[in-house]
Formats: structure tokens, C-alpha cells, sequence
């Protein structure tokens, strides 16, 4: 217990040191002014939340293989915290590009492929909720994660290789390709702490799928009683 | 080897069950032809911008009635009650999903070749010369779609809300299919048909990492 | 400076979302903690 609340300390410790470093540590960008500090947020939010979903498909796939319901409480825990990463990209995304380029969004790469990305694991979760067995629930929903992580890279080059003739602006312009070096030093420390807070959820959330599962045994326990 | 004896033995199976009725193929043609109509309502068909469109909304075309044709692969089976006789009939369970998904494939090929011509009449493009290839790309986006939707369909037959699930989980994975397939088939179909090898390799990618993620993962959607 | 409240708006919404995602987690928590506790006292009781 006390590990779990001094992880949540540090995790928001750390997220305010992050939003100070944002705003204080990091230099102004020369072309987009105050705009370009979303980035730092963003991007690392992206981040963290691929890393999550990836999380995610090992864990189907150790389910698959090992069938141990811990896996299954994993893979659902990463899916809900991707899915809150990935929305949180969604969103500031337009907030960040529509001042600067003065459009919402574009279907490019990237863009597309992340909203695919979350359409996805939201189907993972829906298809949770229409299977009652939890043994089948844990097995299909983990075969269709692992089909559902293998898509995404085939979404991403195939928009990036067949749907590049309308020039479109480069919503993550020059990300890693040249940032100053404080830049990238915030940028990297907010890559950093957005795991760690993301590390803190999965916690969180695993502990309420185990909380439920221990729910069912002893609803089953005072049913024979 | 067994792996392909049994698949041969199932999809005449599948086959046989599909022509003595031909519900499924009737069914889908008409519901293909109804959709083209509706996107000639939606866009303005005759005018150059439809001809720029007319191979997407053809790929979406199929795509929607795929997700439908997809229902009844593995409920049908359920219905009768018959996948666990099938499992015990063959050594290798990709048996059963190899011999659906050919059988979907060529299902989905009948369709498309039956309302093709009517496509090319809706949105007056030739397509009778760039057939060999355009067959080509039609074969491995079918395939594509086809071991996908075999796939899906084997999860949303244990689920609930199944008519509804089906289409919800497939045609985000299919996204890529549309993609590539819909502008491969444009670049043939324009004034001056270019044709896509990359994009017809990409196909071919997708579907051999679909098929054998299916054949990895095949006896564990079947699992009782 | 310009477009300053466009990164606020960010900010707050984008921890907001993550906020009302941790808050529906505990709000779920504290009540099966409650129900675990309810069952197993349930149970230990007619003995």
C-alpha cells in the first residue's frame, strides 16, 4: 500500500516538475511562439501511450500461451490506459495544430493511424463487454489485441505511401530533427515522466481488475453458503 | 499432406453448401449493386470527380458487404451445432479456417466479378483492358479481406451483438486493404493507367502476415 | 502573448482526461474494497 501511494507521489511530483520545465526550462520556439510548448506534452503522451499498447500485446500474447488470468488483467488495464493516452494525443493535437497551421486535422501518417489505433482498442474493450465467460473473454479479446497491434504499422505505411499527393503540413514538424538541445533535453525528461505516470495508472487499474475477480470469487463463496 | 486433403475436403464442403442455396452470393451481388446505386445518389455520378472516386467507393463497396457475408461463416456452424464434429474431423484446425477463407475468397471474387461490369457502366471507366492486373489486385485485396473477416468472424460468433461487432471490429484492421487496393485500382483505371507494383506487393504482405498470424493463432479461436 | 490560452487549453484538458480516468479507477476501487468487505463479513458471519 505504501508503495502504491509513494509511486503516485513521485509520478505527480514529477509531472509538475515536467509542466515547469515546459514552461519555464524550455526556450521559446522561434516560428510558433508559446504554441510549440503543447509538443512537449504531447509527444510524450504518444510515446508512453505506443509503449503501453505494446505492453498490451505482449501480454496477449502471454495469455494465449500461458493462460494465466493475470495477463488477461494486464492486457485490459494497458488497453484502458492507452486508450486515455491516446485520447489525450487526439486532443491537443488540433488544439496545437489549428493556431498554427489553422486546420483541425489532416490524414496523414501519423494522424491516421493513431485515431485506427484507438478505434482499435476501443473495439478490444466493446468486444470485452459482449463476452459474458471470462475464460472466452480473456482469449478472444487477447487474440484480437495481438491482430489489432500487428495492423498498425500496415496503417501506418500504407497512408504514408499512398496518400501523400496532397501536400500536407507535417503536423509533428521538426520533432527530433534538430531540436535545440534544452528542447530536447525537456522533451526527453517528459518522455520519462509520462511513463512513470503511465506506470502509476497501470498499477491502479490492475489493482481494481484484480479487486473484481476477488469480488466474483467470494460472491461465489456466499452463493454456496 | 493432411493440412491440405482435409482443407480440400471442407471447402468442397463449404462449396457445395453455398451453391445448393446461393443465398449468400445472391444476396451479397444485390446488396453491392444497391450500395453503388446509393453512392451514385450520394455523389454526382458522370462528372470527372466520380470517375476520381469510383475506385474507393468500389473497395467500400465490397468492404461493406463483407462485413455481412462474414456473418454467417462461423454461425452457421454454431446454428447446426457442427464446428465440433469438424474439429474432431480434421488433425490441424487451420484446416477449417484455410478451407472458409478460400471459400470466402472466392465467394467475394464471384460478387465482384458479377457487379464489375455494372461498375464500369455507373461510372463510365473501361476496365476490360486493364483486367489481367485489375483480377490480380481484386484476388489479393479479396484474400486480404477475406482471411481477416474469417478471423473476426470466428470472435463475433461467441460474442453478443454479433451483426453489429462483426463490421466494428473488421474494418479498422481492413483499413489498409482500402487503402492501397483503392488507389492501386485508380492508378489502372485512370486515362493513363499506371500500374502499382509496390502497392500490389504491399497486398501481398498484408495478407501473408494475416495468414500467418491465422495459422499461428487458428486452433485457440476454436477452443471449446 | 498570443495563442497562450490555446496551450493552456491543452494543458487542462488533456490532464483533465487523465484525471477523470484516475478518478472513475478509485471511485471503482473504493466501492468493490466496500463490497469485498461486505461479502467477507457475510460469510464469516452464519457460522
Amino acid at each position: 500500500m505504501t508503495k502504491r501511494i509513494l509511486l503516485g507521489v513521485v509520478a505527480i511530483a514529477l509531472v509538475i516538475v515536467a509542466a515547469y520545465a515546459n514552461f519555464f526550462v524550455a526556450p521559446t520556439e522561434r516560428t510558433m511562439g508559446v504554441i510549440q510548448r503543447i509538443f512537449y506534452f504531447h509527444a510524450a503522451t504518444a510515446w508512453a501511450g505506443e509503449m503501453v499498447f505494446f505492453v498490451c500485446f505482449v501480454a496477449n500474447l502471454l495469455y494465449v500461451w500461458k493462460r494465466e488470468q493475470k495477463y488477461d488483467w494486464l492486457g485490459v488495464t494497458c488497453a484502458e490506459v492507452g486508450i486515455a493516452c491516446i485520447t489525450v494525443v487526439l486532443i491537443t493535437g488540433p488544439i496545437w495544430a489549428h493556431p498554427v497551421w489553422g486546420i483541425w486535422w489532416t490524414w496523414d501518417a501519423r494522424l491516421t493511424s493513431t485515431f485506427v489505433l484507438w478505434l482499435l482498442y476501443v473495439s478490444y474493450l466493446l468486444l470485452r463487454t459482449l463476452i459474458e465467460e471470462p475464460g472466452r473473454r480473456a482469449l478472444l479479446s487477447a487474440l484480437f489485441g495481438i491482430f489489432a497491434f500487428l495492423d498498425v504499422p500496415l496503417v501506418f505505411f500504407s497512408i504514408r505511401w499512398w496518400r501523400t499527393q496532397h501536400p500536407a503540413p507535417v503536423i509533428m514538424g521538426g520533432q527530433g530533427s534538430g531540436l535545440d538541445p534544452t528542447m530536447s533535453k525537456v522533451f526527453f525528461f517528459n518522455v520519462l515522466v509520462m511513463h512513470i505516470f503511465c506506470v502509476f495508472l497501470i498499477v491502479e487499474r490492475y489493482i481494481l481488475e484484480k479487486l473484481r475477480h476477488d469480488v466474483d470469487l467470494l460472491q461465489r463463496e456466499a452463493e454456496v453458503q | 499432406m493432411a493440412l491440405f486433403s482435409n482443407t480440400a475436403t471442407l471447402l468442397g464442403k463449404e462449396l457445395r453448401t453455398e451453391f445448393r442455396s446461393r443465398e449468400l452470393l445472391t444476396t451479397t451481388s444485390v446488396f453491392i449493386l444497391i450500395v453503388l446505386v446509393l453512392f451514385s445518389f450520394a455523389t454526382n455520378p458522370g462528372t470527372e470527380e466520380a470517375r476520381e472516386f469510383a475506385p474507393g467507393l468500389l473497395w467500400l463497396a465490397i468492404l461493406f458487404a463483407s462485413s455481412l457475408m462474414f456473418q454467417s461463416c462461423f454461425l452457421r456452424e454454431q446454428a447446426n451445432d457442427t464446428l465440433s464434429s469438424l474439429r474432431l474431423a480434421v488433425s490441424d484446425p487451420f484446416a477449417i479456417f484455410l478451407a472458409k477463407l478460400i471459400a470466402n475468397t472466392l465467394f467475394l471474387l464471384l460478387t465482384e466479378a458479377l457487379m464489375l461490369p455494372f461498375f464500369a457502366i455507373f461510372y463510365n471507366i473501361t476496365v476490360w483492358s486493364q483486367l489481367p492486373i485489375l483480377s490480380l489486385v481484386l484476388l489479393l485485396g479479396s484474400f486480404g479481406i477475406a482471411i481477416a473477416g474469417t478471423a473476426i468472424s470466428a470472435i463475433s460468433a461467441q460474442a453478443r451483438m454479433r451483426e453489429l461487432l462483426l463490421p466494428l471490429l473488421l474494418l479498422p484492421l481492413l483499413t489498409p486493404v482500402l487503402v492501397v487496393s483503392a488507389t492501386v485500382t485508380g492508378s489502372l483505371l485512370d486515362r493513363d493507367p499506371v500500374i502499382q507494383w509496390k502497392g500490389i506487393a504491399f497486398l501481398g504482405v498484408f495478407d501473408m502476415i494475416f495468414l500467418t498470424a491465422l495459422w499461428i493463432f487458428g486452433q485457440y479461436f476454436l477452443e471449446e | 502573448m498570443k495563442n497562450l490560452d490555446s496551450v493552456f487549453a491543452a494543458y487542462v484538458i488533456g490532464w483533465g482526461i487523465f484525471f477523470v480516468f484516475f478518478l472513475s479507477i478509485a471511485r471503482r476501487t473504493s466501492a468493490l474494497r466496500a463490497e469485498v468487505d461486505r461479502l467477507k463479513n457475510s460469510i464469516s458471519r452464519p457460522k
